[in-house]
């Protein structure tokens, strides 16, 4: 989903960073306060472990691929979205410096659709589906699909509104290919972390509510 | 109490390492396993803008001439491509861990 430099038009691409520079702020903000010596090595290693799996491209028919964003599975660990915009934005900044995959005018619009709007959208369902009862597994895996599908949704609105895409066949198109790779990509790869790290070091989801409920 | 912060952070210590350990393989293993097809966007643009349009976009490129494009280092083929996401994939976690030491409370 990252989108290449040509995809919008200069005015718009910084419409899209000025909208992004307050989460990337706020996330700063929030591992200033809640970032200590024992937990650098945590977000480091989820950090360089996004980035690789980034690289790893599932094929989902319709000749067609997808891989996993991440913003979900960073957020459910710290307990906060804003762990999820840090560590997309530090991914998204190498990809697209080092390795040209997604654009640097557009590189704010990345960062909007695939730190913000994926990690909020897939932290706060799993959340909601968390306080009404539905296990872990569950949880993780319908919060990080829907945070997947809907960034995507936002992407194509985004399209449209560059004048790129058209509205319906855009949506339509992004909502297919992303609805398939939420599942696997996102969904399927998130539940099985978060259930490692819940059965391996239930100490460490910041919220101890999820640790409990993996170990009754 | 201080004790127990020690024990936290050797384990997250050997979280990072493991974290490493599975970083590093995903990265040496995606040259060989990664789907060549197009991305979602991609697809989605092949299917619904025009191909005049498309080639327009392409010449247009993009605005910044970086190192490695495409994950590969050129006439270097698999061992480019392993060689370029492991040093992103240290890249990152050098950055991160840089930062997160940095900004820390």
């Amino acid at each position: 989903m990252h989108i290449p430099d040509s995809f919008i038009p200069l005015s718009q691409a910084i419409i899209y960073w000025i909208i992004a520079l307050p989460f990337i702020f706020m996330s700063i903000r929030w591992a200033g306060k809640e970032m200590d010596d024992t937990k650098v090595p945590i977000l480091a290693a989820l950090a360089a472990g996004i980035f690789a799996i980034q690289a790893l491209n599932i094929p989902i028919g319709m000749g067609t691929s997808g891989h996993m964003v991440g913003a979900t599975l960073v957020a459910i660990i710290f307990a906060s979205p804003w762990a999820g915009v840090l560590v997309l934005t530090l991914v998204l900044l190498v990809q697209g410096f080092v390795f040209a995959d997604g654009g640097i005018t557009t590189m704010g619009a990345n960062i909007l659709n695939m730190g913000v709007i994926s990690g909020f959208v897939g932290y706060y369902t799993f959340s909601a589906l968390m306080k009404s009862r539905l296990s872990l597994q569950i949880s993780a895996f319908v919060g990080a699909w829907l945070g997947l599908l809907v960034s995507a949704l936002a992407c194509a609105v985004q399209m449209y509104l560059a004048g790129t895409f058209p509205l319906v066949p855009g949506l339509v198109a992004m909502g297919t290919y992303h609805f398939i790779i939420g599942l696997i990509g996102e969904g399927l790869i998130t539940a099985v972390a978060i259930t490692a790290i819940a059965s391996s070091r239930p100490d460490l989801l910041e919220n101890k509510s999820l640790a409990r409920g993996v170990k009754a | 109490m201080s004790s127990n912060v020690a024990a936290s952070g050797r384990s997250n210590m050997k979280f990072l390492y493991a974290g490493i350990v599975i970083a590093l393989i995903l990265a040496v293993l995606a040259p060989f396993l990664a789907s060549p097809d197009p991305d979602g966007l991609e697809s989605a643009a092949g299917g619904v803008v025009s191909e005049e349009k498309l080639a327009e976009m392409e010449e247009a490129g993009s605005v910044f001439s970086s190192p490695m494009p495409d994950y590969g280092i050129e006439g270097m083929g698999k061992s480019g491509e392993v060689a370029a996401i492991v040093a992103g994939t240290l890249l990152v976690l050098g950055i991160s861990y840089g930062l997160g030491k940095i900004i820390k409370k």
